[in-house]
């Protein structure tokens, strides 16, 4: 009895909040990583006060000029420090290559780190990472709190997050008057309407697609303590199904199971789907090729909640870098609301900071912003783990099998458990 | 190929033409055929290239079309691509590492090239076997393991790093080249070199070499084309953009929105790099076929 | 052993010089050996050393002994055979239709008293293009939405102008065969070309007055006479398609039934950072190689023998 009215309280408070307090099962679910923490260094605030010396930004290419933009901007602000901004390759496969291989050579050259959500987990658990739970304690409030799940493991914090990314229900609106609410719903309407489009190649962006249904539908990859895959259940195999019976019907395009993020990019710009699921990016493009579009959270599945999956980069603080404090500044700045207003309306590199969105600059450049903030808001990230690769891949792999070459979900998902099983269980 | 297959070559054309026009009625309906044929293999090999230069000359929307021409042919993305520092980056370190392998393999490979097609001794047949077998290994079997040698003493993404693992294939090739065309070299001139007193040494540097120019072409040509065309060891074994050949840097172009695939740029490029193999390939088309035909007629 | 006894019958000038040509031929090889025993045999020992280990993903710098337990993971697991059926179904046909194609070709290159300049040419050209360049126009020919291919079927009315070719298994299978095929036939045409050239024009003209038909000539003659050429050609053909990797690597990564063995080590290396068990992967890989270029040579055998002992 008091359990249950304790439960109840709780939910109402998640409620009020409005957050995304992920329901019982669903996101990020398990942060607790074998390993991690045991030896790590701590960053405090006030080691960012006064910040002088040298110090370095390796991060992917900076394709609009913000990234050196704010670097200077930062050593005008602090004489006496001096950052650098090192970019690694646009893909990112190839940047957690370089780091990676930067980090296994112990090597200073890299102050802070600019990371995949994905990754953080990863890096952590390796030992490259200071910790920087102080620091983040500090600033908590300034966040999107989803933001923060992709960073924290084991209790502790082991990045600050540095842009997010979630995804979008892209609709036609000459061919689509009312959005769809359910993805029930999307997909009826795709088959007399339009056609409906994702990512469904093999690979990363299958997983996100996938999950977004899933965690919606209130399934699970890993168990709440992370050390077993729960994704074989009966939810998954809904959703799984669900998928497989959307492109039978038609609903869903057969070449989907070839796109990728521009494929199906230019698939709504070319008409040939009336809705699209893909990130913000896709927002400025579309204006430009002149298409007449909405856009708006996504859907969700059934009764359940919606969830978008958090994409994004991290900044952290290398174990091996020489001056850890001034690391620290920069990054408090280069997360500060004047950077992150910059780089969300000259890069379209979503904030994390909720006041950015409220920011009236940042509405008129990005008429989305609103719910942009509550897409991310509602974000769920993927599992955090240091073998996230090899989950994924398990996922995309099982998911891609079922939806291309007709294999039964329960097959799919029978195979991605133990698969996922067999990797966390990776010495 | 042995020297009569070399004469017979060069005789046999003229010779050929005049027995045919000469002893039967020309066959129209075979003719035909023969020109049907032609103009089918033309088309087979030409059209991939085509498409590549058709798609090099489109930007923007009309990439996702099908258009066998350009309705609007530019040469935006040819400027983009050397205006992207990423590009002649990797046209040099693809120089510098397909190059410098293929000096290297030019000149030790030479050496043993002389050494079996001329020489005496012991364990020849085993030395020649072993060479050619590390033609046959797969390169993930010497991408792994140099994946994490070279990082762990540092010679990622070096370029030294990729001319190493190149000579695994660059080098074995020449020898097997180089020593069929050693072996056509008629022993008699070195013979007689040697008779007027020359040191072995000076009769292969006066005599030989001379010689075997065209085939130590042959071979570096060879070389150097399979050396640029490699792909595993050159992704595998590279991070940076300036260290990437260009068959690794053109697989991970992207365009300057965060998710795109320049197809436009890199046809391009492919294009760029392309033009002056093809223009070598036509120059030299007859070493290259006996290069690559050594083997085959030997056989 | 004709020129031993000749030696010790020899005066000793001639002696000095086969010592001192074996130490010349010593100095001459030595230096390629030690680079490939360096470049080659070194990596792969090194690579037998990994794939008895494993490296942990979780503790960094932490390796563990474990035998051949990362082989015998691969040898039980669904994708190691799933690799290596595709791998071998992939060069039985793409191998046969280069050999079929490439062999007409060179008939008809030989055929032609026109042009043969220009013939040779323009089947070098594929051979000489960059292969990661075509493998994305490709792709792109074959995109299932607006790719050329399905645009031309849709003109000629013809069958399967929807089809998502590299997204359905044995389609993907087809499009990666087509772009191997389009890039080796035309070179396995020239090494079957030089083959056709050495036979002599009497054989074919005696035949004809007695009465052979062209397929009897073809059958008779030329394909027995052309088994050397077909033979070499065969054996590297085959070793480089065991091999394949850049063309699934662009053309699919790898989807719908077209993992070949070296793509699926690389991944498993690079992707999942699983050195141990990638490294095991790759000497499979390489063993597998390394058995059928055995049998190829037991077939084969005396030509390299015979090489070797032409001087």
């Amino acid at each position: 009895m008091n359990r249950k009215l304790a439960s109840a309280g709780a939910i109402f408070a998640c409620a009020a909040v409005a957050a995304g307090c992920g329901s019982s099962g669903g996101g990020s679910t398990g942060n607790t990583v074998a390993g991690v923490g045991s030896n790590a260094k701590t960053v405090t605030p006030d080691m960012a006060k006064n910040p002088k010396g040298n110090v370095t930004w390796c991060i992917g290419k900076d394709t609009t000029g913000a990234f050196s933009q704010v670097v200077k901007l930062y050593n005008q602000q602090n004489p006496n420090a001096h950052a650098k901004l090192l970019e690694l390759p646009t893909s990112a496969d190839a940047q957690r290559t370089q780091l990676v291989q930067r980090e296994q050579a112990k090597s200073p050259e890299c102050d802070i780190l600019g990371m995949d959500v994905t990754w953080t987990a990863e890096f952590a658990a390796q030992g490259w990472l200071r910790d920087v739970t102080p620091a983040i304690e500090a600033r908590k409030s300034e966040f999107i709190p989803s933001t923060l799940e992709t960073a924290t493991i084991n209790g502790k914090d082991w990045a600050v997050p540095f842009n997010t990314n979630a995804g979008f229900l892209y609709y036609n609106s000459s061919k689509i008057k009312t959005p769809p609410k359910t993805w029930q719903q999307a997909y009826q309407m795709a088959k007399t309407d339009g056609g409906l489009g994702y990512q469904g190649a093999r690979y990363e962006g299958l997983t996100v697609n996938f999950l977004e249904l899933l965690y919606s539908n209130g399934g699970s990859v890993l168990s709440s303590d992370g050390k077993k895959a729960t994704i074989d259940s009966p939810q998954a195999q809904q959703v799984l199904s669900f998928m497989q019976q959307g492109i039978k019907d038609g609903a869903v395009p057969k070449s989907n199971s070839t796109w990728m993020e521009e494929e199906s990019r230019n698939a709504f710009q070319n008409g040939k789907v009336a809705m699209l699921r893909n990130w913000p990016y896709v927002y400025a493009l579309a204006k430009q090729a002149g298409v007449k579009f909405g856009l708006e959270p996504l859907p969700k599945f059934g009764s359940g909640q919606a969830a978008s999956i958090l994409g994004g980069y991290n900044l952290g603080i290398s174990t091996y870098s020489k001056n850890p404090g001034t690391a620290l500044s920069f990054i408090n700045f280069a997360t500060g609301p004047a950077a992150q207003k910059k780089f969300f309306i000259k890069s379209s590199l979503p904030a994390v900071l909720t006041q950015t969105y409220n920011d009236a600059d940042v509405k008129k450049a990005q008429p989305f912003a609103p719910q942009l903030l509550t897409a991310v808001q509602q974000g769920k990230s993927r599992p955090v783990s240091p073998v996230y690769p090899q989950i994924s891949e398990a996922i995309y792999n099982n998911v891609y099998s079922a939806l291309s070459s007709g294999t039964s979900p329960q097959t799919a998902l029978k195979n991605a458990q133990n698969q996922i099983n067999k990797a966390l269980q990776t010495f | 190929m042995s020297t009569e297959a070399v004469a017979q070559e060069r005789v046999g054309t003229g010779a050929r033409v005049r027995a045919r026009t000469g002893r039967r009625r020309p066959d129209w309906a075979g003719k035909l055929l023969l020109w049907l044929g032609v103009l089918v293999t033309i088309v087979f090999c030409l059209f991939p290239f085509y498409w590549m230069i058709n798609t090099s000359l489109k930007t923007g929307g009309e990439l996702s079309t099908g258009h066998l021409f350009p309705h609007n042919p530019s040469f935006d993305n040819y400027s983009s691509i050397f205006k992207n520092g990423d590009f002649t980056h990797a046209l040099r370190t693809s120089a510098i590492v397909a190059g410098g392998s293929t000096i290297i393999a030019l000149t030790i490979g030479s050496f043993a090239a002389y050494a079996l097609a001329r020489l005496r001794f012991k364990f020849k047949f085993l030395i020649l076997a072993i060479i050619l077998s590390t033609t046959t290994f797969p390169p993930i079997a010497i991408a792994a393991p140099l994946f994490k040698l070279w990082t762990d003493i540092n010679l990622y993404n070096t370029y030294i790093g990729l001319i190493l693992p190149f000579l695994t294939f660059v080098l074995p090739l020449t020898i097997y080249i180089l020593t069929s065309f050693f072996q056509e070299i008629p022993k008699d001139l070195e013979e007689a070199a040697l008779v007027d007193g020359a040191t072995r040494f000076q009769a292969f540097r006066k005599v030989v070499i001379p010689l075997a120019a065209p085939g130590m072409v042959t071979a570096g040509l060879l070389a150097f084309i399979f050396a640029w065309n490699e792909f595993l060891l050159s992704i595998t074994l590279t991070s940076s953009a300036n260290r990437r050949p260009v068959s690794a840097a053109i697989a991970f172009f992207t365009g300057s929105q965060q998710f795109q695939i320049p197809l436009g740029t890199i046809a391009a490029a492919t294009v760029v790099i392309t033009v002056p193999l093809i223009v070598l390939v036509i120059i030299f088309q007859k070493r290259i076929v006996a290069g690559l035909t050594a083997g085959a007629v030997k056989g | 052993m004709s020129a031993a006894q000749a030696t010790a019958a020899r005066p000793r000038v001639r002696r000095r010089s086969e010592i001192s040509e074996r130490r010349l031929a010593a100095y001459l090889v030595s230096p390629s050996l030690v680079v490939i025993a360096a470049v080659a045999a070194f990596p792969i020992g090194y690579a037998i050393w990994l794939s008895l280990h494993q490296y942990s993903l979780i503790h960094p710098g932490l390796v563990r002994w474990v035998g051949l337990d990362n082989f015998r993971d691969a040898l039980t697991s669904h994708a190691f055979w799933s690799a290596t059926r595709v791998t071998f179904i992939f060069t039985a046909i793409s191998v046969t239709l280069e050999l079929v194609i490439g062999l007409a070709m060179a008939l008809l290159m030989h055929a032609a008293f026109f042009g043969r300049s220009l013939l040779r040419a323009v089947v070098l050209v594929p051979w000489a293009v960059l292969t990661v360049g075509t493998a994305m126009m490709w792709r792109t020919i074959f995109d299932a939405d607006l790719g050329f291919a399905n645009q031309v079927l849709q003109a000629l009315h013809l069958p399967g102008s929807h089809t998502v070719w590299l997204g359905q298994n044995g389609y993907a299978m087809a499009v990666l065969i087509f772009a191997d095929v389009w890039k080796t036939a035309p070179f396995m045409a020239l090494l079957l070309l030089a083959g056709l050239q050495v036979i002599p024009d009497d054989v074919y003209e005696a035949a004809k007055v007695d009465g052979a038909t062209a397929w009897q000539r073809f059958m008779r003659i030329t394909l027995p006479l052309l088994r050397p050429a077909i033979l070499v050609a065969l054996i590297f053909r085959t070793l480089d398609a065991l091999r394949i990797f850049d063309l699934p690597f662009v053309l699919t990564q790898g989807s719908n039934g077209t993992t070949t063995l070296s793509l699926y080590s690389y991944q498993q290396l690079t992707q999942n950072r699983l050195i141990g068990p990638g490294s095991a992967l790759a000497i499979l890989t390489f063993i597998i190689v390394m058995i059928v270029s055995f049998l190829y040579i037991r077939l084969v055998g005396g030509n390299i023998r015979a090489l070797a002992e032409e001087t």
